[in-house]
C-alpha cells in the first residue's frame, strides 16, 4: 500500500516536472529568438521570462532529484509521505506564485534576483513580496523534506556510518552502500543551503517592511544568494549522481558498487568544497577580500576533482570491456555523466580567476550551465523516470 | 599503490591550484589598491615656478592626477590627448582640476611648460602641469611603480589616472586609455557623487561584513561574516541534534 502511494506520488512528480520542462524550453527558445532578432519582445516581457525560465528550471530538476532519491530511500529505510506531499503542495503553490509575479505583476529582476534590483519598484508593488513569497513557500517545502529524509537516513544510519566514515579504517565491518553516502551528503548540503536562503529572505522582508530604516549590506546579500543560487544548482546534480550509483550498475546486470575508502573521501570532501566553491560568482566584487577569491577558485577546483574523477572513473570501469545489457536507462546516464564533464569543464575554465576577468557576463556562463545541466542532469532524470516507467524493471514484464 | 596515485592526484590538484595566489597578482586588479586611502601630500611646482602642496590644490577642488614624464616615447603622449579629447566634451556634473605631474626627476618646470604648449592647453585653467620632489612617496601612496629601462632609456609604466577627492582620498583609479564613460565615473567619484554600484555606510546599515575606518583606511570584519557562516553552522548543528534525538530515542 506504501510502495503504491509513493509510486503514484513520484509519477505526479514526473508529470509536473515534465510538462514544466516542455513550457520552460518554450521560454527558452523565444528568448533565443528575440536575441537573434527574429521576434521583438520588449525588455520587460524578456527579463520576465528570464526571471520565470531560471527558477523554473532550477525548481522543476531540483525536485526532480528529490523525488528519484526519496523513491529509491525506501529500499533502505521507510520515508514519509507527508514530507513529499508537503513538498508538492508547496512547490505548486511556489511556482503558481512565481509565474504571477512575473507574467501578471511583471517582475523581472532575473533568476538571480540580485539584491538591491528587487527593492527597486520597476513593476507592480505586490509583486516583490509575491516573488520572494514564492520562494519561501518552496524554500519550506524543501526544506521540510529534505529534513524529514535525513532523519529517516539517520534513524538507520548512525552519522558516522551515513557519512561512511568506518571506510577510512582497514577492513571496516560495515558496508553504507554509495547511494546512502551521497544522498546524506547532499541533503547536508541542500539544508544549509536553504536555511541561507530563508535567511536572504528574511534580510530582504526586513529591508522592504523597514521603510528606510533598515538597510541592507550588498556584499553580505549577494554572498547570501550565492550560497543559496549556486549550491543547489550543484546539489541537484548530486542528486542525480546518487541515482546513477544505485540504478546504473544493477540496469546493466552488473553487481551493485560499493563504497571503498577513496568513494567515502571524495565525497566527504565534496561537502567541504561545494558549501565554499560560490565564492566564484564574486571575483568582480572589488570589496570582497582576495582571500575570498582565493578560496573560490580552489574550493570550484577541488569540488569538481573528488565526485567527478571518481564518478567517471566507476562508469568508465563499469563499461569498459564489460558484458553490460544496455538500455535507454543507462544509455542516458552514460551521454549525461559525459555531459556533465563537458559542461564542468566549462565550469572549471570560468572559475579560473584569471579567465573570469574575460568571460564574467558572458554567454559562457549560460554556456556551461546549460551543458551540465541539459545534458547532464536532466540526462540523468530522464534515465530515471524511464526506469521508473519501465514494466521490466518494475518486475512487471 | 592505487591509494599513493590518489594521494599524490590530491596532493598535487591542491598544489595546482594554488597557482590562484599568482593569478590574483597578475590580475588586473591594480585599480583596486589604495581605493579609500589617503594620497600623500607632496610639494609640487606649477606652472610659472608657483610651489604648493597637492592638499591645497585638491582642499579647493577635487584632483585627476595623470602621471607622465615628458621624454616617453610610448604611453603618455596618447593617454593625454586622450584625456584632453575626452574632457571637450561635458561629460559629468562636478568640477576639478587635472594635475599633469612628471614622475621623471630629470623633468624640470620648463619641460613641463613645453609640454603644456605642445599639447595647447598652457592657457587652460582646468589643466595644471607640475613637478615634485616627493615623488617616491606619492607614487607609493597611489600604487603606482615606474621600472627604469636603461636599454630603452625610457621607464616602463602604466598610463595611470588616479582620482582624488577634495578630503585627499583616493576615489578611483584608472589604467589605460579610457573612454569617456569611465572617465565620468570617476569624476563623479571624486565629487562624492553617488554611484550606483555600491552603497556607502550608513547608520541604518546593521550586518556589514566588513567595517571600514576613514581613519586609519583599513577594514575589520563585521557581523555580516557571521551571518554568511550561519546557514553552514545552523544546517551542522540540526544534523547533529537529529542524529543525537533519534539516537536517545532507540536507547
Amino acid at each position: 500500500m506504501e510502495s503504491i502511494k509513493l509510486r503514484k506520488i513520484t509519477s505526479l512528480w514526473i508529470l509536473i516536472v515534465l510538462v514544466l520542462f516542455i513550457v520552460n524550453i518554450v521560454l527558452g527558445i523565444l528568448m533565443r529568438l528575440n536575441q537573434g532578432e527574429i521576434i521583438h519582445q520588449s525588455p520587460i516581457t524578456f527579463y520576465a521570462n528570464m526571471t520565470t525560465h531560471g527558477l523554473t528550471q532550477i525548481g522543476i530538476w531540483f525536485v526532480a532529484g528529490m523525488a528519484a532519491v526519496n523513491y529509491l530511500l525506501q529500499r533502505y529505510v521507510k520515508t514519509s509521505y507527508s514530507a513529499n506531499v508537503v513538498a508538492m503542495v508547496l512547490t505548486v503553490i511556489g511556482i503558481l506564485m512565481l509565474w504571477a509575479s512575473t507574467y501578471i505583476g511583471k517582475f523581472h529582476a532575473g533568476w538571480t534576483f540580485l539584491y538591491p534590483l528587487p527593492l527597486k519598484i520597476m513593476w507592480a508593488k505586490w509583486a516583490t513580496p509575491m516573488f520572494l513569497g514564492s520562494i519561501l513557500v518552496m524554500g519550506v517545502g524543501w526544506l521540510t523534506w529534505s529534513v524529514s529524509m535525513m532523519t529517516q537516513l539517520l534513524k538507520k544510519y548512525p552519522l558516522t556510518r551515513a557519512l561512511a566514515w568506518q571506510h577510512f579504517k582497514k577492513n571496516p565491518s560495515t558496508q553504507t552502500p554509495p547511494f546512502i553516502l551521497i544522498s546524506m551528503i547532499t541533503l547536508i548540503g541542500i539544508i544549509a543551503c536553504l536555511l541561507g536562503a530563508v535567511l536572504l529572505l528574511a534580510m530582504y522582508s526586513a529591508e522592504y517592511f523597514s521603510n528606510g530604516t533598515f538597510v541592507n549590506d550588498a556584499l553580505l546579500m549577494k554572498n547570501l544568494t550565492f550560497f543559496f543560487g549556486h549550491t543547489i544548482a550543484n546539489e541537484m546534480l548530486y542528486l542525480g549522481l546518487a541515482v546513477i550509483y544505485e540504478l546504473f550498475p544493477e540496469v546493466g546486470g552488473r553487481p551493485k558498487w560499493k563504497t571503498t575508502w577513496y568513494v567515502a573521501l571524495a565525497w566527504n570532501c565534496t561537502l567541504v568544497f561545494i558549501l565554499t566553491a560560490f565564492f566564484h560568482h564574486l571575483y568582480m566584487d572589488f570589496v570582497q577580500p582576495v582571500g575570498f577569491q582565493i578560496v573560490g577558485q580552489i574550493a570550484s577546483y577541488m569540488a569538481s576533482l573528488p565526485a567527478a574523477s571518481v564518478t567517471i572513473f566507476s562508469v568508465l570501469v563499469a563499461v569498459y570491456r564489460t558484458p553490460i545489457k544496455w538500455s535507454l536507462t543507462n544509455l542516458l546516464f552514460f551521454i549525461g555523466v559525459a555531459g556533465w564533464v563537458i559542461g564542468g569543464l566549462g565550469a572549471v575554465i570560468d572559475v579560473t580567476i584569471t579567465n573570469n576577468f574575460v568571460l564574467h557576463n558572458t554567454l559562457w556562463v549560460p554556456a556551461h550551465f546549460h551543458t551540465y545541466n541539459a545534458l547532464g542532469n536532466v540526462l540523468f532524470s530522464l534515465a530515471f523516470f524511464h526506469w521508473f516507467f519501465n514494466p521490466i524493471y518494475q518486475g512487471h514484464p | 599503490m592505487f591509494k599513493r596515485i590518489i594521494l599524490s592526484f590530491i596532493a598535487g590538484s591542491f598544489f595546482y591550484c594554488t597557482a590562484a595566489f599568482g593569478q590574483v597578482n597578475q590580475a588586473n586588479w591594480k585599480e583596486d589598491a589604495n581605493i579609500y586611502e589617503k594620497v600623500c601630500d607632496a610639494s609640487i611646482t606649477i606652472n610659472k615656478g608657483v610651489n604648493l602642496t597637492l592638499s591645497q590644490l585638491y582642499n579647493e577642488k577635487p584632483v585627476l592626477l595623470a602621471l607622465i614624464f615628458t621624454r616617453c616615447s610610448g604611453i603618455c603622449n596618447p593617454f593625454l590627448l586622450q584625456l584632453k579629447e575626452n574632457l571637450q566634451f561635458k561629460i559629468s556634473a562636478g568640477e576639478f582640476t587635472v594635475l599633469v605631474l612628471s614622475f621623471d626627476p630629470r623633468d624640470t618646470r620648463e619641460d613641463m611648460e613645453l609640454l603644456s604648449e605642445r599639447l595647447g592647453l598652457e592657457n587652460n585653467e582646468q589643466w595644471l602641469f607640475a613637478t615634485t620632489g616627493d615623488i617616491e612617496k606619492l607614487n607609493q601612496s597611489v600604487g603606482f611603480n615606474p621600472v627604469w629601462d636603461s636599454t630603452r632609456s625610457q621607464y616602463d609604466h602604466d598610463a595611470l589616472l588616479v582620482g582624488i577627492n577634495k578630503d585627499g582620498y583616493i576615489t578611483k583609479k584608472l589604467i589605460g586609455l579610457r573612454n569617456r564613460q569611465d572617465l565620468a565615473q570617476m569624476i563623479n567619484s571624486v565629487n562624492n557623487i553617488f554611484s550606483p554600484s555600491y552603497r556607502l555606510p550608513n547608520k541604518n546599515l546593521l550586518f556589514s561584513c566588513f567595517n571600514y575606518n576613514p581613519e586609519t583606511g583599513k577594514n575589520t570584519p563585521g557581523l555580516g561574516l557571521l551571518f554568511l557562516a550561519l546557514p553552514a553552522i545552523v544546517a551542522l548543528l540540526l544534523v547533529f541534534g537529529i542524529s543525537y534525538s533519534v539516537r536517545q530515542k532507540q536507547i
